[in-house]
């Protein structure tokens, strides 16, 4: 037993010993250096300016939308009036339009001359005012009268001025007219003097019917103009920039083709590439081609060879690829056509395939 | 909780160092199946060493046995030495015939059965000696590998704490610890292989070497129940 003892001990710390010394940290794997990506982090905003941008613009540190132009600020007008600019000339009135109002009014006045000595003694009970009424439907009917024998022939707004000088000259012997102000009552009075029983009669009557439905609606309306949003769809914005514009697209799927649809165009390249069999040295050939696309993913032209590889039977076989894969169509993202309008491929044998 | 020291990364792997930055307990459970390793391969060298000297004597005995010397002759040189297997029960049941016989015995056959008991006897103690201590070999070879699991289970629990206190599932931290528990499952295995397949290898050997010595024995039984026949009869006759 003690030679068995002796001799397992030894045995142990043999294979201790020789474990110990031979067997030390295992080697680490060899992961591999792995290729960093460079990714930055941008904000939802950073990226809408930078698809915003220019697609022909110089690529710069800071994203900028396309420059913009500021409105003219007006100063404000200090005369009244119609006009765009502010002038202190008053405008030429325009003829014709005035004529339809003057020639509409003229069946409505007509049954007006007639009851104008109804609403003279009508404001007198009502103490004060009678002098100012009585100026207005007077007025009135004298301008009316005129248009009747003159209007027809000659609609000039000289004829107008001069018209109007009379009533001015009448206007004094009526009333001394206190000011402006009274003036719309009255006529509003006047007209339902005019016409009392048709508007006051229907007014009430359709008031009274449509006083509760009116309300309802009228509520409704106003809970859904409560409700919806009162901001312009579109156009409202004022965001201005004065910076140069940035390289850009028009839409936002982002910039640049993406690794995954890179990398389906180079398989599907060298799937169409046949390499000139027999060629000494293949491998270390290398040629660029550039070609353009329409928007359709169509070959647009006839493929460049940008860099030779210095034998021509090899590049050609790569113009060939693009042309057969162009008759086979490309696969491309429809909505990136910005972006792969112009394609460089380095058509290297080894990387390839 | 106590703060658990946990490798940190870039730390030695080596052997040795996960053996020393291991914890207690794993540290225990090492040790002890190191030790049950030693154990087991000084059993495993000495009964191999044992077995290759029984089978050597075996065959010398049956050469001599068989060589057509007298049982007289044989059993005087044989009890003045030490003897082992065959041998020994040859003696033991020389021993028995010589004490019944030479006294005079009256009956052949209490004087038969006191033979095969004494050569029973013989044949249980020599096994005996053979067998000792395959037991362990077959105990280790069982319960190595859970102990050594017991303590992968300690190591790991304990790194998987010291995670939770690093708060950091770094593959570089949390890889020594559970390779520290592993070495513990490792030599485990290390000490149950060599142990199980020598137990069977010597437990086969075992029952060789007895089922040879129970032969002998049968044969010899023969041999002396012929001989009380011949001598009691002519005794009993004369």
């Amino acid at each position: 037993m003690k030679a068995g003892l002796s001799t397992s001990v030894i045995f142990h710390a043999a294979v201790l010993g020789v474990g110990l010394i031979s067997l030390g940290a295992p080697k680490p794997l060899d992961a591999g250096a792995t290729e960093s990506l460079p990714v930055s982090v941008i904000s939802s905003e950073e990226l809408a300016q930078m698809v915003q941008g220019d697609k022909t613009a110089a690529l710069s540190e800071k994203p900028a939308p396309k420059p913009t132009t500021k409105p003219d600020v007006k100063p404000d007008a200090q005369n009244i009036g119609d006009n765009d600019n502010d002038l202190s000339t008053p405008p030429t009135p325009e003829p014709s339009p005035r004529e339809v109002k003057q020639a509409a009014a003229q069946p409505e006045s007509e049954p007006t001359p007639e009851p104008t000595p109804v609403p003279a003694p009508e404001p007198a009970p009502k103490v004060e005012p009678t002098p100012k009424p009585e100026p207005t439907p007077a007025t009135e009917t004298k301008v009316e009268p005129t248009p009747k024998q003159e209007v027809k022939p000659e609609p000039t707004p000289e004829q107008k001025t001069a018209e109007v000088t009379p009533d001015a000259l009448k206007l004094p012997d009526s009333a001394p007219s206190p000011a402006m102000k009274p003036k719309p009552t009255p006529p509003a009075e006047a007209q339902t003097a005019k016409a009392p029983d048709k508007k006051e009669a229907e007014k009430p009557a359709e008031k009274k019917t449509a006083q509760k439905s009116d309300a309802k609606e009228k509520s409704l309306e106003d809970e859904v103009a409560m409700l919806l949003d009162k901001q312009k769809a579109s156009g409202g914005g004022a965001k201005r920039s004065s910076d140069q514009a940035s390289l850009g697209g028009k839409k936002t799927t982002g910039a640049k083709l993406s690794q995954g649809e890179m990398d389906a165009l180079r398989s599907q390249l060298s799937g169409c590439w046949s390499i000139p069999a027999g060629a000494e040295g293949v491998e270390g050939l290398r040629v660029s081609v550039s070609f353009s696309l329409d928007s359709s993913g169509k070959l647009d032209g006839r493929p460049q060879i940008t860099a030779s590889s210095g034998d021509t039977t090899f590049d050609q076989s790569a113009v060939r690829a693009v042309q057969k894969c162009d008759n086979a169509g490309f696969t491309l993202p429809m909505d990136k056509a910005d972006t792969w309008s112009q394609v460089v491929v380095n058509f290297d044998p080894s990387e390839m395939f | 909780m106590e703060t658990l020291h946990l490798a940190e990364p870039g730390a030695s792997v080596s052997v040795w160092a996960l053996f020393w930055q291991a914890g207690l307990i794993v540290k225990l459970v090492m040790i002890g199946l190191l030790a049950a390793s030693v154990w087991t391969w000084a059993i495993i060298i000495d009964k191999v060493i044992s077995y290759n000297r029984m089978r050597a004597a075996l065959n010398r005995f049956e050469q001599v046995f068989w060589s057509g010397q007298s049982l007289e002759q044989l059993y005087q040189s044989l009890n003045e030495k030490k003897t082992a297997g065959m041998g020994s029960i040859f003696v033991a049941a020389m021993r028995e015939w010589k004490k019944s016989f030479e006294k005079g015995a009256k009956s052949p056959l209490a004087l038969q059965t006191r033979i095969d008991k004494a050569m029973d006897l013989a044949l249980t103690r020599e096994m005996e000696g053979l067998e000792g201590r395959l037991g362990f070999l077959a105990t280790v070879g069982s319960a190595a590998p859970f102990i050594g699991l017991f303590g992968t289970v300690v190591g790991i629990m304990t790194s998987f704490q010291a995670i939770a206190g690093a708060q950091s599932t770094n593959l570089a931290v949390v890889a020594p610890g559970i390779a520290e528990a592993l070495l513990a499952t490792a030599i485990g295995l290390l000490a149950a292989i060599p142990a199980v397949i020598a137990y069977n290898k010597l437990s086969a050997d075992v029952s060789k070497i007895g089922t040879r010595m129970e032969g002998f024995a049968d044969e010899f039984s023969a041999i002396l129940s012929r001989q009380i026949d011949e001598k009691v009869v002519t005794r009993m006759a004369a």
